[in-house]
Parts: structure tokens; sequence; C-alpha cells
């Protein structure tokens, strides 16, 4: 199944060759949010804020075909 | 000119010149409100320099501003209250001052002291809300679950770089750890890599004020239950739904 990935801040700095950190990832039927982070190489402890399809999702969020996967670092200063 | 002085106007349905600009927006009844307000803000750094600076020109009437850090050269890029002048000087009291040169229908009380377990409590009872303008996660997470203890809204933001979120935190919503997931969680995020340029804490700061105007006129719906993220380096400005 194909997941689209958008990594936010820092977190595109994992994905250099994708354009705005906007990419397509294949993933086996079943796979988790956290296996596609994994598989991007993305210390999963760096993700904050995980949104699927628009709504705050845990790492154990199983995916489907389409589904759109947001990454986001943690944001601290002020 | 006192705040009692442009209460009494209001109260007879007449504007304070001052406040003439804001009264198409908010009102005589909104801007009366405002005057009867007390906020805290807590932090007066890069965020709460911007925050503090609009609060007063809108005329809330009562600001507790806490911070226990003095101004050093590496806020002079960013930080509003930060000047060759106050360098060294501790950043509660310099902002307590400069919202008395502002507007003198506003109290400003300083409390030059780090926010932590021992003084949330009295520092925090009996504001109508706080506004978080720290810097660090862990003070931000006590400070979250200070205010929804005593039942108060917590206006958040934070800023990294191109990059900044703001939110407002009622007290029956998710709070904080919606946003920093970990139990063990750094004190730091990626401010530490990519520093603070001079406009983002002035942007969510400036939303963050008005997301307080909001909170105390009840004109609009604040972000809550949501997070305003921005990044002016790619043009996002995404509302992530934290339910």
């Amino acid at each position: 199944m194909q997941i689209e990935v958008r990594l936010y801040a820092t977190l595109r700095r994992c994905a250099l060759a994708a354009a705005a950190g906007v990419l397509t990832v294949d993933m086996p039927e079943g796979g988790t949010a956290a296996d596609v982070i994994a598989k991007l190489g993305i210390n999963a402890d760096e993700v904050h804020i995980l949104m699927v399809n628009g709504v705050s999702s845990p790492l154990t969020r199983v995916l489907a075909e389409g589904d759109r996967l947001g990454l986001f670092p943690a944001v601290g200063g002020g | 000119m006192a705040r009692e002085d442009s209460l009494a106007l209001l109260a007879r349905g007449e504007i304070p010149e001052r406040y003439l600009r804001n009264i198409g927006t908010i009102g005589i009844d909104g801007q009366k409100r405002l005057l009867e307000s007390r906020v805290a803000v807590v932090g007066a750094g890069g965020l709460g320099g911007n925050i503090i600076e609009l609060l007063a020109r809108q005329g809330v009437g009562f600001m507790r501003i806490i911070d226990g850090d003095s101004f050093a050269l590496h806020n002079l890029n960013r930080q509003l209250l930060a000047t060759e002048r106050t360098i060294g000087m501790n950043k509660a009291v310099v902002a307590a001052a400069r919202v008395a040169e502002i507007n003198s229908d506003v109290e400003a009380h300083a409390v030059p002291e780090i926010f932590n377990e021992n003084n949330a409590v009295e520092l925090l009872s009996g504001m109508d809300v706080v506004v978080d303008a720290l810097d660090s996660i862990n003070s931000r997470l006590l400070l979250c679950r200070m205010a929804q203890k005593l039942r108060i809204p917590l206006v958040y933001a934070a800023i990294a770089g191109f990059t900044g979120q703001v939110g407002t935190i009622l007290t029956s919503g998710p709070g904080l750890e919606k946003i920093y997931r970990k139990a063990n969680c750094s004190d730091k995020g990626i401010e530490v890599i990519l520093g603070n340029p001079a406009a983002t804490p002035a942007l969510a700061g400036a939303i963050q004020a008005q997301e307080v105007l909001k909170l105390l006129t009840g004109i609009g719906e604040t972000i809550n239950h949501k997070l305003l993220y921005f990044d002016t380096e790619l043009n996002i400005y995404e509302l992530l739904n934290l339910e």
C-alpha cells in the first residue's frame, strides 16, 4: 500500500530528496505509523505530533492505502 | 488617566480616545471586559515581549508578568524588550516598566521568579487567562497541568526557526501531552538546532494575543482542541486536529 508522508521542519532533513518534505512510501498491508518512521530511518523519539488524515494519532496506528501521515518534531522555543 | 476613569467613560457609552480603534472590533462592552480582566503572562522573552506589548495596547486591565531571567546579548535579535540598555536587567521588571509607558490603565505586576511547582498556584490563582510564553518543554507541561487544575484557559505557543505552533487549551480539552508525547521528553525542541529568528516570535505572539482577546471578550472562535501550525519557509499554515 502507498502512504503519503509529509515531514515537517527538521524532519524534512531525513528525506532531502523529497520536495518540500512530501514523499510516498510503499508499505506492506498492516503497517503502522511506527513502521513508516523506521523505514524512513527517523528516530521515533523525534516525532512528537503524528497526524493521520488530519487527526492526531498514536505511533501504533495501523495505516491503510492512501493514508496521509504527517510527522512533526518537538518545538519548544519562546 | 487611570483605569477607573476609562471604565467610568465606557459605562456611560463614551470611548476613551486611546481605545477608539479597538471599538469597531470588540465594542464598548468588549473593551470594558478587557479592562476588568486579569492575565498572567509566563515568560517575557521572545513570545512574551510581543504579547505583553499587544495586550497593554489593547487594554487588558491587569497583567502578572513572570520571568526569573535577565536579558542577554543573544536575546537582542528577537526579544522586543531586550535593548542595549536593558541587557542584564530582569525581563519581568523591564516588561512591567514598558507596560507603564504604554498604558497607565494597565496594572502590571512583575514577578522576577522562575515559574515552578512551588509558586504556580499562588501566581496563577485568580487569573482569567494564562499565557504560555516559556522556552522549556517541562515548564510548559507544568504550566498546562496547573492551569487545567485551576480551571483557567491557557494560550500556548512554541517556536523554532520558521516554525511556530499556537493553540488555546481549555480546562476540559486535550492538554500539552498531545503535543509533547514522550514521558521522558527532552526539555528543548528543534529550536536548539534552528534558533529563533526575529519575526517568528512576533508572528506566534500576535496570534496568542488575539486568542487572549477572543477568550476575554467572548468574540469569535479560539483555536481549541486544535493547533495552528505554521512554517513560513514553505508557506504552510495548518490547523491540526488534536482530538
